[in-house]
């Protein structure tokens, strides 16, 4: 399918991909993550100007329920001579999710993307490190975006918070990253088998009255993503977030995103964000 | 090439092809440009315009049920002027038709913004919306009082020379008796259907789904409600129709020609391919070829009930 440009840069070049499955891992259910490869077209990479935080919609049959695309993050991308692989990561919620993670290799999906406005940095780089803070599969929209931190010598701590320690999936990822940057990884679970017990906001609380961070970066359930925006008022630590506002279509057209700003005004979670500033958001 | 002619006209609009977008679903057109070949629709409907920009209602707006959706979007818009200066010029290059959807909260509304549209050249049409309560007269919708709805077309009828399109809803008892009462007060078509108000509950929270309580129902759920209605109307109103309600396919776009549509609107089939319309009008033209059918138009409420 062809690519055309689209009117404002951001989101410059997206289009709807063919892509094909070529992995579906378990870490177990129900956390999932599928890998589509999406061949480049007349030797032009595809997803090249994609962006930590931008993400695509996706369905694994259109059929009549689920009905519409759902939005995915894209949690990691790899490129070789000729393709890009574009890996998602999900959780089993209901028939949207359960049919990508039931899905085979060798089948073909359509992949809207990427799509939206990604993480930009809150601080310009402080001496302080930020804090990159995720609710259960929250951490699927922070990957890229910590291994972007960590290609600019930002350090950063990974905050990985969930109910039970499963939630706390691919956690190994976001802690190489973290050590690597000269951070760590601080996970929290409310069932307490995995360490802090409670929530994971309780420990980045502690470390903001210490002053350690310059910026907070989060993705999650809303009431968590609320909480560090709270502390990141009350600490003035600037912060995004990438919000995951039910949606329609993913560019736009059905107006059906719309996340209340503290300006009085509604804007499309797909297309003016899914990643907003903390303080910008009426939580 | 094909020898198929998709052309139609639909009283006084005549299209390349029977194929447009609903209103409210394919933004203002220019979301899509980077999706989908613009050139190829008959027909682009904007979504509705207003005197002054809405903000829309709060979320959530959309809720997705059994082969369709609910929303409660609120008529959120740009507001007439922005679209005819920053989004209009944008779509005079396109061959499609541009036709705008107008709403309002009182009578005058309406016929202002008819004004407005009357001498700018790019728009070939003017859709109303009438599924909008009415201020003055306790909130009843136009769309649901034949006497009202007479009165507000004809005072637009007054206020633009443009072929006039009048939106019929669904939710009520006899849309025939209000296509009557637009056709009296001047409308050129009809295009029929709005969405069906509908309603759904989270059961594990006792929430509803939607901000707003209820929503309109719209996707391939609601198009036996569409068929019946475009089949009613074309049949005893005698005005050209355009169907709409949960097409999707260029199957479903020969089911509402032989109900006696004469133009199809695509809309909640292309929040998830926008690249849907394409596809139809490929399909349509094999489909004609391999029928033997020349022209699209001889479909039109061809349906055979012996
Ligand atoms: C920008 C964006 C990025 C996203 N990224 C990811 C990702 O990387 N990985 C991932 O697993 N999911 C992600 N999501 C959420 C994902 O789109 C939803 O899980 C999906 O829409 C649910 O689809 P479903 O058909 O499985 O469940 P549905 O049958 O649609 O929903 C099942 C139940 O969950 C509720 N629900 C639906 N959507 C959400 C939601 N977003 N949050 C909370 N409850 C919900 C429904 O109301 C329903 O009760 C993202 C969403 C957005 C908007
Ligand atoms: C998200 C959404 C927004 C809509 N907005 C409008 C609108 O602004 N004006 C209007 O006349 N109809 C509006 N409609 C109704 C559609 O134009 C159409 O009549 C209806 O959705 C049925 O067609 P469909 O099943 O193909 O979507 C809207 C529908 C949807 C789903
Ligand atoms: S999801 Fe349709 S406008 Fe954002």
């Amino acid at each position: 399918m062809e690519t055309a440009t689209h009117q404002g840069p951001p989101t410059a070049g997206f289009a709807d991909h063919r892509a094909v499955v070529v992995a579906v891992d378990h870490h177990p259910w129900p956390y999932f993550t599928v890998t589509l490869e999406v061949p480049f077209a007349n030797g032009e990479q595809k997803f090249a100007n994609c962006t930590p935080g931008q993400f695509v919609m996706t369905l694994a049959e259109f059929g009549l329920e689920p009905y519409l695309r759902r939005a995915f993050s894209v949690f990691d991308i790899r490129t070789d001579a000729n393709t890009t692989q574009i890996e998602i990561f999900g959780k089993v919620i209901g028939l949207g999710t359960e049919g990508l993670a039931r899905l085979e290799p060798g089948k073909e999906v359509p992949l809207l993307g990427p799509l939206g406005q990604g993480f930009t940095r809150s601080a310009s780089p402080t001496v302080k490190p930020s804090a990159l803070i995720a609710g259960g599969i929250g951490s699927a929209a922070l990957l890229l975006w910590a291994r972007a931190l960590l290609e600019q010598g930002e350090a950063f701590d990974f905050y990985y918070g969930g109910y039970a320690a499963c939630d706390l999936a691919l956690s190994e990822r976001f802690e190489e990253l973290a050590r690597a940057s000269g951070g760590e990884l601080i996970c929290a679970t409310e069932s307490g088998h995995r360490g802090h017990h409670g929530y994971i906001t309780e420990p980045l609380e502690q470390a903001l009255a210490q002053g350690r961070y310059g910026a907070l970066y989060t993705c999650g359930p809303e009431g968590l993503m609320a909480k560090v925006a709270a502390l990141g008022s009350q600490y003035q630590v600037p912060g995004q977030a990438a919000l995951e506002t039910e949606m329609g279509c993913g560019y736009g057209a059905c107006l059906g995103c719309a996340v209340a700003h503290q300006d009085g005004r509604f804007r499309l979670c797909c297309k003016d964000g899914p990643v907003f500033a903390l303080d910008e958001v009426v939580w | 090439m094909s020898t198929v002619d998709l052309s139609v006209k639909v009283g006084p609009l005549e299209l390349a092809n029977p194929v447009l977008s609903a209103s409210g679903t394919f933004g203002y057109g220019l979301e899509f440009a980077p999706l989908t070949r613009l050139e190829r629709f008959g027909g682009l409907v904007t979504k509705g315009l207003s005197l002054e920009p809405l903000r829309g209602n709060p979320a959530p707006r959309i809720f997705e049920t059994r082969g369709g959706m609910l929303n409660s979007i609120g008529l959120q818009n740009i507001g007439i002027e922005a679209f005819l200066s920053d989004v209009l010029p944008g779509l005079a290059d396109f061959p499609p038709k541009v036709v705008v959807n107008l709403f309002g909260y009182e009578r005058e509304d309406y016929s202002t913004l008819a004004a407005r549209v009357d001498a700018v050249e790019h728009v070939a049409a003017v859709e109303l919306n009438v599924s909008c309560p009415n201020v003055k007269r306790g909130g009843i919708q136009f769309g649901h009082d034949p006497g009202q709805l007479e009165e507000l077309v004809a005072s637009v009828r007054k206020a633009t020379s443009k072929p006039l399109i009048v939106k019929l809803s669904p939710n009520v008892t006899s849309p025939v008796a209000l296509g009557k009462a637009a056709r009296d007060g001047g409308a050129d078509i009809l295009s029929a259907i709005n969405t069906v108000i509908g309603m759904a509950i989270d059961t594990r929270t006792r929430r509803p789904r939607l901000h707003t309580i209820k929503g309109g129902l719209s996707g391939p759920a609601i198009r036996p409600v569409a068929v019946r209605i475009v089949y009613d109307v074309a049949r005893e109103v005698g005005l050209p129709v355009i169907g709409i309600g949960g097409a999707e396919t260029a199957d479903d776009v020969l089911e509402f020609m032989l109900a006696g549509a004469s133009a199809v609107q695509i809309g909640t089939a292309l929040f998830r391919d926008p690249m849907q319309p394409n596809r139809i009008l490929q399909d349509l033209e094999q489909r004609l070829v391999s029928e033997g059918v020349g022209s699209v138009r001889e479909l039109i409420g061809a349906i055979n009930i012996e």
